[in-house]
């Protein structure tokens, strides 16, 4: 059977569609799964998100896609169709636009120090463990409750036994090899390949 | 078994509970060792709890070789830094540093919490068709009435007794369905309980549900449930010995409508 090419008009109104199904929540949780959007969009769904991406590019915004299983490194359809998408920020943004929309650089450097820490644990690790590792930098009495927020807001899990582990926003947002390459990196000289971060000072500067 | 045995055996499970959690590295333990700690006292092992212990200890360490072998594939993927010096980095930098890095990896979600155009429309008929709250919880007023008689043939106009018994309806749309389909034919779901008006599509849509679980037919759905196909038996299945499943299978309205305009 001939494969059905969609118009340059037909992938404009889907992507509209696609558009409403990805920026207004629809669940508790934020995103909407590719089955959804299989459903909605039909079945070159995978084209007409590639479509709205090249679209929100000038916007600096894009679709991400998180999978269940963060190790697949080549998704099947199957697991397409089971991962989440979400429309995030392409770019990373500055301290003065984090504090725009609420964020204090203090809470901003312990959710880092607090992802890259259970990283380095292998994804989860005891939640005093991360505690005391935030009260090296942190006043104690803000460490607890900077916890139980990141948790609140979806970047960290804690299991019934006090263990914490990512949560789904952390899988979403936070580009984990990036944090990971640049924290190593800092304060490093740049070398042939490539440059890297020296103290207080910024890429985009 | 000793009581000092089994506190050895006891340190072997809570250190194994300790790896687990994540607060012992998994490299950390001997596991020589600890076999040899189980194997040393299995001789001696005679009662119920003293097995329970033994079982626990062995639970314990496979879920220590199994964090063993997720520490190695960790290090073997690109995200893999040494835990030491990244400790050490993250003990060097100052706060803001910290938040710079940070804010270059990070990439925050949009999604707005708001009504659309469309779920507002949704909303409107909801609230149309919703019936008032004095109507719902309205108490059941109860009338007195003379006690009668009714004819069957009576009943049966008024809807309380089927025209046919349910054997022989499902028989009828047994026979319905080789008619259309051949025997052991197959047909899509929407072409077999598809009718002219949405009433009798979910009539027909209730009476397959039965179809099904008799074994007069057969269903497959495909994974996502984009496909369903009745499958008509030659020879009515009333247990076919496999696992019963349910498959749902939604008959909207508005597919309904798409499927009359198809």
């Amino acid at each position: 059977m001939a494969k059905r090419v969609r118009s340059e008009a037909g992938y404009a109104r889907k992507a509209k569609e696609a558009v409403h199904l990805l920026f207004f929540q629809h669940h508790r949780l934020p995103g909407v799964r590719g089955w959804e959007l299989r459903q909605e969009l039909g079945p070159d769904w995978l084209s007409v998100l590639e479509v709205l991406d090249k679209q929100l590019q000038p916007l600096d915004l894009q679709v991400t896609r998180v999978l269940d299983d963060p190790n697949i490194v080549e998704p099947d359809q199957a697991q397409l169709a089971d991962a989440r998408f979400y429309v995030t920020m392409r770019g990373g943004i500055d301290q003065r636009s984090a504090k725009i929309i609420g964020w204090r650089v203090d809470d901003i450097a312990g959710l880092a120090v607090a992802i890259a820490f259970i990283i380095s644990k292998q994804g989860k690790t005891p939640r005093v463990n991360v505690e005391k590792m935030l009260q090296e930098k942190l006043p104690g009495w803000r460490v607890k409750m900077s916890v139980d927020r990141y948790i609140q807001q979806g970047y960290l899990g804690e299991d019934d036994k006090g263990v914490l582990y990512l949560d789904w926003r952390s899988r979403a947002e936070v580009d984990q090899k990036q944090l990971i390459d640049l924290i190593v990196a800092f304060g490093k000289k740049p070398t042939e390949s490539g440059p890297v971060v020296a103290p207080g000072e910024k890429e985009d500067d | 078994m000793s009581t000092r045995r089994r506190d050895e055996l006891d340190g072997v499970i809570n250190l194994c509970r300790a790896v687990q959690a994540g607060s012992v590295e998994p490299f950390a333990v001997d596991i020589d060792y600890m076999l040899q700690v189980i194997r040393r006292y299995y001789p001696e092992t005679t009662s119920l709890r003293d097995f329970c212990t033994d079982a626990k200890a062995i639970s314990g360490l496979s879920t220590v070789l199994g964090r063993q072998n997720e520490w190695i594939q960790h290090q073997s993927t690109t995200l893999y830094k040494d835990p030491f010096l990244l400790n050490q980095q993250l003990m060097r930098m100052e706060v803001g540093a910290i938040a710079d890095v940070f804010l270059r990896s990070w990439h925050p979600l949009l999604q707005m919490e708001q009504l659309s155009a469309a779920t507002l429309a949704g909303s409107l008929a909801y609230w149309t068709d919703l019936i008032p709250l004095a109507e719902r919880w309205r108490e059941e007023e109860l009338q007195l009435v003379d006690a009668g008689t009714a004819t069957v043939e009576e009943a049966r106009a008024l809807g309380y007794i089927p025209e046919e018994g349910f054997a022989q309806l499902m028989e009828g749309f047994w026979r319905e369905l080789e008619a259309r389909t051949g025997s052991g034919g197959r047909i899509a779901y929407w072409d077999w309980i598809g009718a002219d008006t949405y009433e009798e599509t979910v009539r027909r849509s209730y009476l397959t549900v039965f179809l099904v679980s008799y074994g007069y037919a057969g269903i497959e759905a495909d994974r996502l449930g984009e496909t369903v196909t009745i499958v008509h038996n030659p020879v009515p299945r009333f247990d076919n010995g496999q696992a019963r499943i349910s498959v749902p299978t939604l008959v909207d309205y508005e597919e309904w409508r798409q499927w009359r305009r198809e």
